[in-house]
């Protein structure tokens, strides 16, 4: 009887902790579908680094403090853009709270947008020229040395 | 796991493997056990500082450390692979010296292992052997492969050298700094590479090397030159 209890206690506790208390900060995020993403790359003025994630998704949580850093770098002169996919709302803009990412980002939910532009899993990350041609896809975490070796074939091009 | 780290960690451990053998005495026993035991360590020290810098919580999220491709943080992972190679061997260093030339070929391999990755190039040069990448017109540095081939002529020169107890292990120590020291300028990175570790890690060398004289009596064998 007593062993239940502690167990009832500790469902208790577990619930309470991951109540739905904490009200995410940023606003919603815009949906986006095939249409208008293409129409965004046609209006580039600059290269764009293009990054796929999802709250659910641990290997994005890794990547998030590399593209925060490679904002900051160059921010100026490579446009960011970030696409959420199957995802909920909440979880999107709580993901945004945690990880500081000052850039846009599209909600994704059906996975209309990545299915056109290909490649597999999440995290994925496209690189745009300032043309909107689609230069490279890595599949996966990106690294430090990958990231900043395509975003300087970007600004190279 | 990701088959081109894979291969990337077989090239590294094939390098040791071919330096013991051109060293094959006087090396501690279960060599390979140590330096395999000193890299895992290692990369998982240098991934558990990567997660805390990043301001995740590794315990509830445990996946976070299994994710070396999210990045590992050199200074730490460095620290804690040396740590773990030299303190069973601590009063011994002459152990440590004869493991010294392996433990730069390892990394040599590491570098190496770019082939497999496609991770081999740095900043654009016109150099005759630069080359570009895969539909691309800007031809690169092969930066990793001056980093591989500056850690495995090292890690052949203190095979050929005769030093006294403790120089080996800080001749090596220094050469891996400098190495990536020379080679980080053409190395593309996000905010500029851990410049000021390897200067350290490198001064860190050069003076352990010039104190092995006056290490004192119990870490120095008594057949030391």
């Amino acid at each position: 009887m007593r062993r239940m209890a502690v167990v009832v206690s500790l469902l208790a506790a577990v619930a309470a902790c991951s109540s739905n208390a904490v009200e995410p900060q940023t606003p919603a995020l815009p949906e986006i579908d095939l249409a208008t993403f293409q129409q965004t790359m046609a209006d580039l003025e600059r290269p764009a680094v293009v990054n796929v994630w999802a709250s659910w998704c641990l290997p994005c949580r890794a990547e998030a403090p590399l593209l925060q850093a490679a904002h900051a770098e160059y921010g100026d002169r490579i446009e960011f853009i970030g696409l959420d996919f199957n995802d909920s709302q909440r979880g999107a803009r709580l993901f945004l709270d945690e990880f500081d990412l000052p850039f846009i980002h599209y909600f994704d939910q059906a996975g209309e947008v990545i299915a056109d532009l290909g490649g597999f899993g999440v995290p994925r990350t496209y690189f745009f020229a300032a043309d909107g041609e689609l230069v490279k896809t890595h599949n996966g975490v990106i690294d430090e040395q990958t990231l900043a070796l395509q975003i300087d074939e970007l600004l190279n091009r | 796991m990701e088959v081109t780290l894979l291969w990337a960690a077989l090239t590294a451990f094939l390098a040791a493997y071919l330096t013991l053998r051109l060293r094959p005495f006087d090396i501690p026993n279960r060599p390979f056990d140590r330096l395999i035991g000193a890299a895992v360590v290692g990369m998982f020290t240098g991934r558990l500082a990567a997660v805390l810098a990043a301001g995740i919580n590794p315990i509830t999220n445990p996946g976070q450390l299994l994710l070396i491709r999210g990045g590992v943080d050199t200074m730490w992972a460095s620290l804690a692979g040396f740590a773990t190679l030299a303190w069973p061997l601590r009063k011994n260093l002459r152990a440590i010296d004869n493991l010294a030339p392996a433990a730069l070929a390892a990394l040599g391999g590491w570098h190496a292992g770019c082939v497999w990755r496609s991770t081999c190039l740095g900043t654009a040069s016109d150099l005759p052997w630069a080359w570009a990448l895969p539909g691309s017109d800007v031809t690169r540095h092969p930066v990793e492969l001056y980093a591989a081939i500056g850690f495995l002529a090292g890690a052949f020169l203190l095979t050929r050298l005769a030093l006294p107890t403790g120089a080996l292990t800080g001749l090596a120590v220094a050469w891996a700094g400098f190495a990536r020291l020379l080679t980080e300028p053409m190395r593309p990175s996000i905010g500029g590479g851990p410049v000021a570790f390897y200067v350290a890690v490198t001064v860190i060398g050069v003076v352990l090397a010039a104190w092995s004289r006056n290490l004192p009596r119990w870490i120095r064998p008594s057949n030391s030159p």
